[in-house]
């Protein structure tokens, strides 16, 4: 269709912002709407580039990209008949290391959110603000308030090297 | 061809240099330097939907190097996207953002040419290719919407893919090819990742590039005056259709071009408001035994998600299928000629139509 | 609905002088009547009316006692609908289902095809028990531990009926209008306990109980009160009972005991909520509290059957009370006595109802409070500045554990309260604090970091529009020089 098919006569029109003046009379404006769009230019790919390098940048503390295993320690550490809590990403999970071998689960009550701690007299998995108390080989309920048992945290155990694996 | 009217001094140099070697200017010339129509009103709806686009093109490589697509690690590489990497935030808020704007453009676009009537001959392939862009853009946004693998993401593709599992006949199939199982797991989230970062970009350029070069070669439309059949044109740009006044052109470039260089800058600036204002969040981590009270689906699927509860269960699974296959067919059916909207009473009538029930079952959805 | 006047009211009927036969049917009839009227969950189901009618005792039931031949239901079934839907009861009932027959409890021969014989004071036939003997008739059975045996249920519910205040009555006094056995249980469709729909499963106990309890007339006699069952209901633990479903949640019989119903003493309370609230009565023990003789027990802070979900609030009144000698001392002697009157009213059940406030231990329990209010005030602050950092779309799941540990240490700290010990709460207390402070830091950074990119967003936008501006007007430079 003729209109806006290719329009030779227009290939050699003003398209540079040396051209793009030419019917401005005042060479104090031409050289004002140079020095704008030459901020324009500049500020824009800056204002694009920052982010983009800042981001290629690796952060310093490199690894917490959703690691899938996150090392508690050593079975040294951890004889049988004992526990931890540690961190795992923003939750915290009681390791024990019982009978039946080494079990890592929510360390959150379920009863009220407090932090549970492992008992090694009573054997128990016990939250210190109701007495709830939590079978440290299924993490069921034993005794107490909490409405449903830990939930279970994946741990593996390599020679003598505890890991929680998240997921 | 060279260009002989061109002046050789020292500031062009180096792209003479280029230009022996590549033609450029010439290809770029007739890319760009062509006239439209004074009157055509595109309110740059499309063309700021390229530019989202281009935005999702930069923001999702930059993602990319961080994020883990496995269900062990996804959630916490988006958090660790969020929360430690440098701009991080602003990447992923941006990427959240455009992809929101663009499915907003794309259709503001769409409602455009279909006001305009620029979807008649000769132009039903440029509105095909825009129904399939529709089609991959929607694609994006439900196939992205699982990656950050919180409990919002991942209740929203249990029950996204369970309504395409409706389908009849092939719902099935489909369903297990979607999930890659009988369930939401890795299995899922890997061809999701693949289909967001891979085969969607692919057919979307594909698409776009069919798209753009048909409306380079046909030109924008007149919303004033159909553009006659075969018999009355030649290829010859000064030819006037004999009993009619010559139509009023404008160039392309740099007029037009410097008009959607600003509608590209106010989008920028409305993505860092956005962004800043309102930044892509992050739910608990996905829990596939522990369904949230709410869910529901992003809100561009809301009016299909609302149909489904109110029609028979094959009716609202069938009902956006039909719907999106009517709308590509629209050039083939509506036969009229006329493009002007006053004299197509009918026609937007029935697009109004559908464009309030399509907004009221979204507001509806929204709320129940 | 009240049991026990209709009760009177049968056993009236029953003893009409009239034909034997007669007598047998008009009591069925009563009892029939009674025992929908007691228990509408037990009307039988609508089942074809033919199983019932001839279900025959099973052979093999163990019981000696147990006719082999169930020839009652053949005749009394047939009599009338009433009759017919005991019948039908009977077979759907515990006893029905484990072949214990009319005979056991109403005596007589079933295994006789002549209604003489079987219905005879020879045969041992005993017709419609009245209430005083009905108790020992079902002890017959349920107190013998070779019966039970096969069964693995209790055998000791008569012994503690016995001692319950309902069995002494009955007793001691010939008061039939106490609750027996079947009032609870059922007459002839005896459910076990662990059945939803009994009478006496947990769910239902409180309103089993106050079905007697919380009727004024039925209980004018006796003088007692009759919002037990109204103010338990508005309870914490009655609303996790009744409301939430939480068969964990205690009802009447867990407190007052079933069989040997009775109120518990004062003295017995704290062991009686130790039973569930295990930490707090092991803290309660080491408090000066516990050591006195007369010294404030679980009720006296906390309410009997009103119990409600304890704060800060519970230390002081909000004004100074009325300081009320007899409240804690004898008025002869001084000795320490504690007013049980003083501390019904909920208002009243404050540290400062016995500690009056110039005295040194009610410095000690401000000072308490204070540790608590600081605490549980600096765990407020920092929930609510991590409720606007996540309001402003900062990830803040990393505050997750402080701040878990700070709830965990406050709540301890509430706990540790029964102590009366100032050093063993504090140390709780400044524990929550401290960790509360941590996680309200690390929602002060995000809020500040969120606070620094709308900064940064502003410096942004404001250069887009300049750039927007410089091309408005490169635009309008271009359209002065080709307009059109």
């Amino acid at each position: 269709m003729q209109p806006t098919s290719v329009d030779r006569a227009t290939s050699g029109d003003p398209a540079t912002t040396e051209d793009l003046s030419r019917g401005i009379a005042s060479p104090g404006r031409r050289r004002f709407l140079r020095a704008a769009l030459s901020f324009s230019v500049v500020s824009t790919i800056a204002m694009i580039l920052t982010p983009i390098v800042g981001f290629l940048i690796p952060p310093k503390s490199s690894g917490g990209a959703g690691v899938g295993r996150i090392p508690v320690g050593t079975t040294a550490d951890l004889p049988v008949g004992n526990g931890t809590v540690v961190a795992m990403g923003s939750k915290p999970v009681i390791v024990v290391n019982t009978t039946a071998g080494i079990k890592a689960y929510s360390a959150v009550c379920t009863h009220l959110g407090c932090i549970v701690a492992f008992d090694p007299t009573a054997d128990a998995i016990i939250c210190p603000c109701h007495d709830g108390r939590f079978s440290p080989t299924n993490g069921s309920v034993i005794s107490g308030p909490p409405p449903q048992p830990l939930p279970p945290i994946a741990v593996a155990v390599e020679k003598d090297q505890i890991f929680l694996v998240s997921g | 061809m060279a260009s002989p009217d061109t002046p050789i001094d020292s500031g062009h140099r180096l792209s003479d240099w280029f230009d022996e070697r590549l033609g450029a200017r010439d290809l770029f010339a007739a890319l760009v330097h062509v006239r439209i129509p004074a009157n055509a009103r595109t309110f740059y709806f499309g063309g700021v939907t390229l530019f989202l686009f281009g935005v999702q093109v930069v923001t999702g490589t930059l993602l990319v190097l961080y994020y883990k697509p496995t269900p062990d690690a996804a959630f916490d590489s988006v958090k660790y996207i969020t929360s430690v990497v440098e701009f991080g935030w602003l990447i992923r808020s941006v990427h959240h953002w455009a992809a929101n704007l663009m499915i907003v453009f794309l259709v503001l676009h769409l409602a455009r040419v279909f006001i305009q009537a620029a979807y008649k001959y000769p132009r039903e392939l440029i509105w095909l290719m825009g129904i399939g862009l529709l089609a991959v853009t929607i694609g994006f946004g439900f196939t992205g919407y699982l990656l950050p693998w919180d409990q919002r993401a991942y209740w929203a593709t249990v029950v996204g893919t369970e309504i395409a599992g409706g389908v009849p006949v092939v719902g099935p199939a489909l369903l297990d090819l979607l999930r890659g199982g009988a369930d939401v797991t890795d299995a899922t989230l890997g061809r999701f990742f693949g289909m967001h970062v891979l085969v969607l970009p692919l057919l979307l350029g594909a698409f776009l590039v069919a798209h753009l070069t048909i409306v380079h070669q046909l030109g924008l439309a007149n919303p004033r005056r159909p553009t006659p059949r075969k018999q009355a044109v030649t290829r010859t740009p000064t030819v006037v259709v004999p009993g009619t006044t010559p139509e009023r052109l404008k160039p392309f470039f740099p007029n037009y071009v410097l008009d959607e260089a600003i509608a590209w800058a106010a989008m920028l600036a409305l993505l860092v408001v956005l962004a800043s204002m309102l930044p892509a969040g992050l739910e608990a981590k996905a829990n596939p035994i522990e369904t949230p009270a709410h869910v529901k689906p992003e809100w561009y699927f809301l009016a299909a998600y609302q149909l489904l509860k109110i029609v028979p269960r094959d009716v609202g699974i069938m009902a956006p299928i039909v719907g999106i296959a009517i709308l590509g067919l629209l050039p083939f059916l509506d036969r009229n000629p006329e493009v002007r909207a006053r004299k197509r009473p009918l026609a937007l009538l029935l697009g109004l139509v559908v464009a309030v029930s399509v907004a009221g079952l979204s507001v509806w959805g929204y709320y129940s | 609905m009240t049991i026990v006047p209709r009760a009177i009211n049968w056993a009236r009927q029953a003893v009409r002088p009239l034909l034997l036969a007669a007598l047998v049917a008009v009591a069925g009839l009563a009892f029939a009547g009674a025992t929908a009227a007691a228990d509408p969950s037990a009307s039988p189901d609508a089942g074809p009316a033919t199983s019932p009618a001839v279900a025959p005792a099973p052979s093999s039931a163990p019981d000696a006692s147990a006719p082999t031949r169930e020839s009652c239901v053949t005749c009394h079934a047939a009599i009338d609908n009433r009759q017919h839907d005991i019948t039908e009861q009977w077979a759907a009932s515990v006893h029905g289902k484990s072949g214990i027959g009319c005979s056991s409890c109403h005596g007589g021969d079933p295994t006789a095809d002549d209604v003489t014989v079987a219905m005879s004071t020879e045969a041992g036939f005993l017709g419609v028990p009245d209430r005083s003997s009905a108790v020992g008739i079902c002890g017959e059975c349920h107190a013998n531990i070779e019966r039970m045996r096969q069964y693995q249920l209790p055998t000791d519910q008569l012994t503690k009926y016995r001692a319950s205040v309902h069995g002494q009555r009955l007793s001691e006094a010939n008061d039939t209008r106490v609750a027996i056995c079947t009032d609870c249980h059922g007459v002839h469709d005896v459910k076990k306990a662990s059945d939803p729909t009994a009478a006496v499963f947990p769910l239902n106990v409180p309103g089993l109980c106050a079905s007697c309890h919380a009727d004024a007339d039925l209980m004018k006699p006796y003088d007692i009160p009759t919002d037990q069952y109204q103010t338990y209901q508005a309870s914490v633990h009655g609303k996790a009972l009744l409301i939430d479903q939480d068969l964990r949640a205690p009802s009447c019989a867990s407190c007052h005991g079933s069989h040997d119903a009775k109120p518990p003493q004062s003295s017995e309370v704290v062991g009686v909520c130790g039973k569930c609230h295990t930490a707090t009565q092991a803290l309660y023990e080491q408090s000066r509290h516990a050591k006195l003789a007369v010294g404030p027990k679980c009720w006296t802070c906390h309410g009997t059957h009103d119990v409600v979900t304890p704060d800060e609030s519970r230390f002081f009144h909000p004004e100074r009370p009325q300081i009320d000698c007899t409240t804690c001392h004898d008025v002869n002697d001084r000795s320490l006595v504690l007013n049980a009157d003083r501390f019904t009213n909920d208002a009243d059940r404050r540290c400062d109802t016995c500690h009056h406030d110039t005295s040194i231990i009610y410095s000690q329990a401000q000072a308490i409070h204070g540790a608590l209010d600081k605490a549980s005030a600096a765990y407020g602050i920092a929930e609510q500045r991590i409720a606007e950092a996540a309001a402003a779309g900062m990830i803040v799941s990393d505050a997750d554990v402080t701040l878990s540990e700070a709830k965990t240490n406050l709540i301890r700290g509430r706990a540790e309260v029964h102590t009366t010990r100032l050093a063993a709460v504090a140390a709780l207390t400044d524990a929550a604090t401290s960790k509360a402070a941590e996680a309200q830091a690390f929602a002060e950074a995000r809020l500040q970091e969120s606070a620094s990119r709308r900064e940064a967003m502003v410096v942004v936008v404001v250069i887009i529009l300049l750039n927007i501006v410089a091309l408005l007007l490169w635009r309008r430079s271009l359209h002065a020089h080709s307009p059109g």
